[in-house]
């Protein structure tokens, strides 16, 4: 007896559970076939056990039994004309209100510039390379032909931690580090953060981004280096911008350029243009072939392979091609500032 | 370098209007950063390079026109109106290290009336920014600002037994410079003394004791060669740099001394001068001129293109090299002196190319013949977890890696700063520990200047001394979120952030890259309230911390609003293995749920019944979503209830009612002996 009370308290909560999870018309179905089905129905099951009990059983199982019968006949009829009744969805009254907008965070300008740049190189079968920041006199000067208490190490002033370490002022020192591990063909780009001892202007900081690009392999040519410079640029400024190669002096190539562009601001027509000064004309790039000695400090023979090298600053050209007015707005990290690069 | 074009002319024939020169000086690397007129004349400001110091006369950059255009140079005549003494009869030159000093040249000129200069020669040191001086002076800043190779002028009275040593300082020696100050003078440094004291630090500058006067009559001109290195450490040291300096460390040519001494004394005869006879050159150890070969296959080769034999011969003579066919084309070239950057077949390569045209060498595509496979996929993870970020709406900044020691201080941050031997300033001069400061003055920036909410993320690196002499620099994540996490609009009012905002990045940042067994402990440290952070531990390893900004570190920094931040390293965790992707068939059969309310002990966690639910050991059980919490006062006290929904499924089969009920009492079962649970 105690046994049949026991399901049929199962059956009640077993049902309310099913039906708070009936969604369609077809569902209601489905559990009246469960519940009442004619021969098969938890219900009509335990009707049949009911028929076996006692007079004094019958009483009490009776009545609880029939209950719950009629609970889930009228739980289903509501349901079903609930859920057959047409969907009734809110009418709104202004569809000019505006939509739910999700704030999607911005990429800092560097990141972003950095990553088109990477992009293009990558289109061409480069790949990413990264180095310490923390580098030694030899990485950083020596292995790249700087000669010790030599003037050329004036233009990249130095920041030193102690006569061994220093903070590198290029991206050049991953050149050496890749060229000791790796034998050529090499093609590679290195892109990460320098530093200078700079005192802070519009256009100088003690910290900013670099790219650097080499390709060290047989039979690569001063003409390898523009048409892929060349192609690089136009790639990120455009099919028109025009450039200008003109010789100049890296202790790391041989021979060596400096690449200019032509000002997106003036066009070469404002003879005070802020941007390049009135020559129309503004540098973008250092470049050049390896120098041979550089080969040589990493046992690759220049006899037999050559190669050629780029650098370009971040920053500079990010706030050439932005127009920013000033390398410290990258820093400050004013958020009226940031949130422009995630409409671009 | 400041470079006038009539002072060009006395040693090119040019007809070229000054534009025209511009882009001549161009092509030829010479960069023309500004054109200026100075009364008739034009000055250009040309860039100059630290290997070419030929070029910081005007005599080299007409050299270079003059080869460019296929001028010859204009040679100068420079007479003198001679004395009947020699020179060596009225002076005594004594080189003690010839190291230093390879060759030292010099002149006596009596009789000079020192006076203003006439306004042809004042007209060009003006055009180049030189102040005139008067005669002597000017003269010897013509020579230098002529031939590249500077000159001093002594009053010859002033040495005492007209004796020149060139030595090194000895300890405690000091001298008052034409500047008006003492430079104290160490045993590095070379100098010019008379027979008791210096009177000149070798190519730097002159005492004022030995200088030019409106008293002097007879004046000593000395022309001489220093070693670089030499001369550039003592200007270090003294803080000075010269226009005399600036040249010797670059590297003059020893070979200019003689003809400048010469140049120098017959512009003083035109100021009543007589110079003495003989010019007094002591030059121990003359070097051979260098000899550099060169192929002009090897100029095709690395130039990519085909270049005449005759351009080379006329290019590098034009120069000053002297050629010899050594082979069909093959050459050696003798390097003049005033070239100290010619070394290599390349050097003499980029000459070629410069004279050639960079703007005429075609371009081509750089060839491929292997593609390398990226080494790890660090960069793309990095990539990954920003754009988790962005989509939790966090703005990405990037801050100085410097930091000041000061605010660093009160972050504890327990790792031993790396300091900068020659910082910019006192508040950038050691390198950061940690990137919460750095977010921290973003949000104060930022609140500053209207914004209601700051939530900011930076990926950088950190720097500390790991032990003695072993620096680390460690890439990290820091994350800060604080005030206002979206406006009110029409259908919402504002929301405040807060933990779980910062929580959640954290949690899908270690999902979207894979690292699965992500858990939290409580912890105190010193960037946070007590209470109120947690480690960040995966595979229970610490990888970062989490929690609510410290008030008394906010407090340090103006910081008014709570804020949350953590910081990760992604040293740590990029090192982890990710769980490597595999892809599950799509459920054929489906599923049912349960739903259990129970109560537990309050000393119990969210993670411990977590962990607990995930160690159930029943077969269909799919998935569990704990999607209640309560704890009140219609509870006993001491406990808290949770709601958990259990998901099933038979991977082969719809699941039976039977089997359902019997897995839930198996669930039940379990956790009543795990986590004592009573149901409600
Ligand atoms: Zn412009």
């Amino acid at each position: 007896m105690s046994n049949l009370l026991e399901k049929i308290e199962h059956y009640r909560r077993l049902f309310a559970d099913q039906v708070s999870r009936v969604k369609e018309a077809r569902g209601v179905e489905e559990l009246r076939q469960l519940f009442l089905g004619r021969k098969k129905g938890h219900l009509t099951l335990l009707f049949e056990e009911f028929k076996t009990l006692g007079p004094e059983e019958k009483k009490s199982a009776g009545r609880m039994l029939n209950e719950l019968k009629s609970e889930i006949q009228n739980r289903l009829a509501e349901l079903e004309q609930k859920l057959q009744a047409p969907a009734r969805v809110e009418q709104l009254e202004d569809l000019t209100l505006p939509g739910r907008q999700l704030y999607w965070g911005a990429p800092h300008p560097i990141t972003l510039f950095q990553r088109e740049i990477e992009r293009i190189f990558v289109s061409m079968g480069f790949s990413v390379e990264e180095g310490p920041e923390i580098e030694t006199d030899y990485y950083n000067f020596e292995a790249l032909n700087f000669p010790p208490h030599h003037p050329a190490r004036d233009s990249w002033d130095t920041l030193y931690i102690n006569d061994r370490l220093l903070l590198r002022t290029h991206t050049s020192p991953v050149q050496i580090r890749v060229m000791e591990k790796k034998k050529p063909p090499i093609r590679i780009i290195i892109p990460g953060k320098v530093f200078r001892r700079e005192t802070p202007d519009p256009t100088h900081l003690p910290m900013f981004y670099q790219v650097e690009g080499l390709v060290v392999d047989r039979g690569i040519t001063f003409a390898h280096l523009k048409g892929t410079l060349e192609y690089f640029l136009k790639a990120l400024f455009g099919e028109k911008i025009k450039l200008r190669f003109r010789p100049s002096f890296f202790p790391f190539t041989e021979p060596s350029a400096e690449v200019d562009i032509e000002c997106i601001v003036c066009g070469g027509q404002d003879r005070n243009c802020r941007v390049c000064g009135g020559s129309g004309w503004k540098e973008i790039l250092g470049a050049g072939m390896v120098d041979p000695q550089v080969f040589k400090n990493v046992s690759i023979d220049p006899e037999v392979y050559s190669g050629w090298a780029f650098g370009l600053g971040i920053d500079r050209t990010a706030m050439f091609a932005f127009q920013i007015p000033e390398i410290r707005q990258f820093y400050e990290n004013d958020l009226r500032f940031l949130r422009q690069f995630n409409r671009r | 370098m400041k470079i006038s074009y009539a002072w060009l002319k006395e040693y090119v024939n040019l007809n070229l209007n000054p534009e025209e020169l511009a882009d001549c000086l161009n092509q030829i690397g010479l960069m023309v950063e500004t054109l200026t007129r100075f009364e008739d004349d034009t000055v250009f400001e040309i860039e100059t390079y630290a290997n070419r110091p030929d070029t910081l006369g005007h005599l080299g950059v007409a050299r270079e026109i003059a080869t460019l255009l296929g001028l010859s140079l204009k040679t100068r005549n420079w007479p003198l109106r001679e004395l009947p003494q020699t020179t060596a009869e009225m002076v005594d030159i004594n080189i003690l290290d010839p190291q230093l000093c390879p060759r030292y040249c010099g002149l006596v000129v009596k009789g000079v009336k020192v006076g203003p200069s006439p306004d042809w020669l004042k007209k060009r040191l003006e055009a180049v920014g030189l102040r005139p001086i008067n005669n002597v002076v000017d003269i010897s800043n013509y020579v230098c600002f002529s031939l590249g190779q500077p000159i001093h002028t002594f009053d010859l009275s002033k040495i005492k037994g007209a004796r020149i040593i060139i030595r090194k300082a000895r300890k405690g020696e000091a001298i008052r410079t034409l500047e008006g100050e003492t430079a104290e003078l160490d045993p590095e440094m070379l100098v010019i003394a008379d027979e008791t004291t210096p009177v000149a630090i070798a190519g730097v500058i002159g005492g004022e004791e030995s200088g030019i006067t409106e008293t002097t009559t007879d004046v000593f001109i000395e022309s001489a060669n220093f070693n670089p290195v030499s001369i550039r450490l003592t200007a270090k040291k003294l803080g000075l740099s010269t226009d005399a300096s600036y040249r010797f460390e670059r590297g003059v040519d020893p070979n200019a001394a003689p003809a400048a001494a010469v140049m120098a004394a017959s512009l003083l005869c035109e100021f009543g001068g007589r110079v003495s006879r003989g010019l007094l050159d002591v030059h121990p150890a003359p070097r051979k001129p260098r000899t550099v070969n060169l192929r002009l296959r090897r100029v095709n080769e690395l130039l990519g293109l085909e270049i005449e034999p005759d351009f080379v011969v006329k290019t590098l003579s034009g120069l000053g090299l002297k050629l010899k066919e050594q082979g069909p084309l093959v050459w050696t070239a003798e390097i003049p002196g005033f070239r100290v950057d010619l070394e290599r077949e390349a050097d003499l390569v980029e000459e070629v190319a410069r004279f050639f045209g960079y703007d005429r060498i075609p371009s081509a595509v750089t060839p491929v013949k292997s593609f390398d496979l990226p080494a790890d996929r660090k960069r793309d993870r990095v990539w990954r977890l920003k754009e988790v970020l962005f989509h939790h709406g966090f703005d990405e900044v990037i801050n100085f890696s410097f930091a000041d020691p000061e605010k660093e201080q009160l972050w504890q941050t327990g790792c031993r700063p790396i300091k900068l031997q020659n910082p910019i300033s006192s508040k950038l001069s050691i390198l950061r520990t940690s990137l919460l400061p750095g977010l921290v003055e973003n949000a104060v920036w930022n609140f500053n200047r209207e914004a209601e909410g700051v939530h900011i993320f930076e990926v950088g690196n950190i720097y500390y001394w790991e032990e003695e002499e072993v620096h680390r620099e460690n890439l990290n994540l820091g994350i800060l979120t604080t005030g206002l996490r979206s406006g009110r609009t029409w259908r919402e009012a504002e929301k405040e952030t807060d933990f779980f905002v910062l929580k959640g990045a954290v949690e899908d940042i270690c999902g979207y890259l894979g690292y699965e067994q992500l858990s939290f402990e409580p912890v105190e440290h010193p960037f946070f309230e007590p209470g109120q952070a947690l480690k960040i531990l995966v595979k229970n390893e610490l990888v970062g911390l989490l929690g609510l900004l410290n008030a008394s570190l906010a407090r340090g920094y103006d910081l008014e609003r709570p804020a949350y931040c953590a910081e990760i390293s992604l040293q740590e965790l990029l090192s982890r293995q990710p769980r490597p992707f595999s892809f599950q068939p799509v459920p054929r059969y489906p599923g049912t749920s349960r739903d259990l309310s129970f109560l537990v002990d309050d000393s119990l966690t969210y993670q411990q019944i977590q962990q607990q639910l995930q160690k159930l050991n029943i077969a269909c059980l799919e998935n569990f979503l704990i999607y209640d919490r309560f704890q009140g006062k219609s509870l006993a006290p001491g406990k808290v209830s949770f709601s958990v929904r259990f998901y099933f499924r038979h991977s082969a089969r719809t699941l039976q009612t039977e089997e359902v009920d019997r897995a839930m009492r198996e669930i039940i079962s379990q956790l009543k002996s795990t986590l004592k649970i009573q149901l409600r």
